[in-house]
């Protein structure tokens, strides 16, 4: 008997840790969402959004977002824009086909919620938060990217803007 | 001599409105793409008439004021503001919703020649006359 309370103990140790994970709701992202980015000239959108999205309000300790964006989705509504925007001058999208938002942390704030994370693009990786809503199964929120940060098109500063606004709308569905 | 420079841009116009339909047609057919939010039947013929009546009164101003040499004057206009204009399609920023904006200049590039087309094309017609 007294030989079975050590593997007894580690078997009960297992069973109790498996409760202390709770998971988090995991969402799938609906067709409807819009990635927009604001510079005046250009502006545009991605499309080509995937990943993961495990939130719970209740429990933010284990929520995470893993997305990913493909580079080549990129669209300013006018072809020749999209074209150079895809070469090896601006975000080099055959070296280079995604651009990557990978949390570390999600905190609530005042107005909603932040989450820290990691934001790599064009090869680059910066620490960046994006604080956002969380509304009727539906993720807003919105960060300011300065291109010169992540070395696109580093040779020419001043055509087109350097800061760019990116509006992020996503609806999940259960 | 107005009317007669009236007429000609009207007709022109009308040609001009009908090749642009049926190249937009064909180039819809060809790509399936929808540029109908910015490229429709109702858009072809109104450019079609306003840039050939702007031309029929260009038109009649140069050939009223510098005569034959007047015309001359003209068609060289004509063919350069219509070469220029290429880069309105090319530059042009479409709504994010319209898919496939690459193959927009397509479409729109060779229309912007189809109203000096016309007005050459039917020229002969009115030729001597005004």
């Amino acid at each position: 008997m007294k030989k079975l309370i050590y593997p007894m103990a580690a078997l009960g140790l297992i069973v109790a840790s498996a409760f202390t994970v709770v998971k988090s709701q995991d969402w799938k992202i609906a067709d409807t969402y819009s990635v927009k980015f604001d510079g005046g000239d250009p502006s545009g959108e991605f499309r080509g959004l995937k990943g993961t999205v495990s939130f719970d309000p209740a429990n933010l300790a284990s929520s995470k977002f893993d997305a990913t964006i493909d580079v080549a989705s990129i669209n300013t509504g006018n072809g020749m824009k999209n074209t150079h925007a895809k070469s090896e001058k601006w975000f080099d999208a055959a070296k280079y086909p995604t651009i990557k938002f990978t949390s570390s942390s999600i905190t609530k704030t005042g107005s909603g919620y932040a989450a820290a994370g990691t934001l790599e693009m064009h090869g680059v990786q910066k620490p960046v938060t994006i604080p956002f809503t969380f509304e009727n199964n539906e993720f807003k929120g919105s960060l300011e990217v300065n291109r010169m940060d992540y070395n696109v098109n580093t040779a020419e500063p001043n055509h087109g803007s350097q800061k760019f606004k990116v509006d992020i709308d996503v609806p999940v569905t259960k | 001599m107005f009317k007669r420079a009236f007429i000609h841009g009207l007709v022109a116009a009308a040609l001009a409105a009908i090749a642009g339909i049926i190249y937009n047609r064909i180039y819809y057919f060809a790509t399936e793409t929808d540029f109908s939010k910015i490229i429709n039947v109702g858009s072809i013929i109104g450019i079609s008439v306003l840039v050939c009546m702007v031309a029929t009164f260009i038109y009649f101003g140069l050939v009223k004021w510098l005569g034959k040499t007047g015309e001359v004057i003209f068609s060289f206009l004509f063919s350069l503001i219509s070469f220029a204009c290429v880069m309105i399609p090319i530059s042009i920023s479409l709504p994010l919703d319209i898919k496939s904006p690459e193959i927009f200049p397509g479409l729109a590039v060779p229309m912007v020649f189809f109203p000096a087309i016309a007005w050459y094309t039917i020229k002969p017609l009115f030729a001597g006359k005004e």
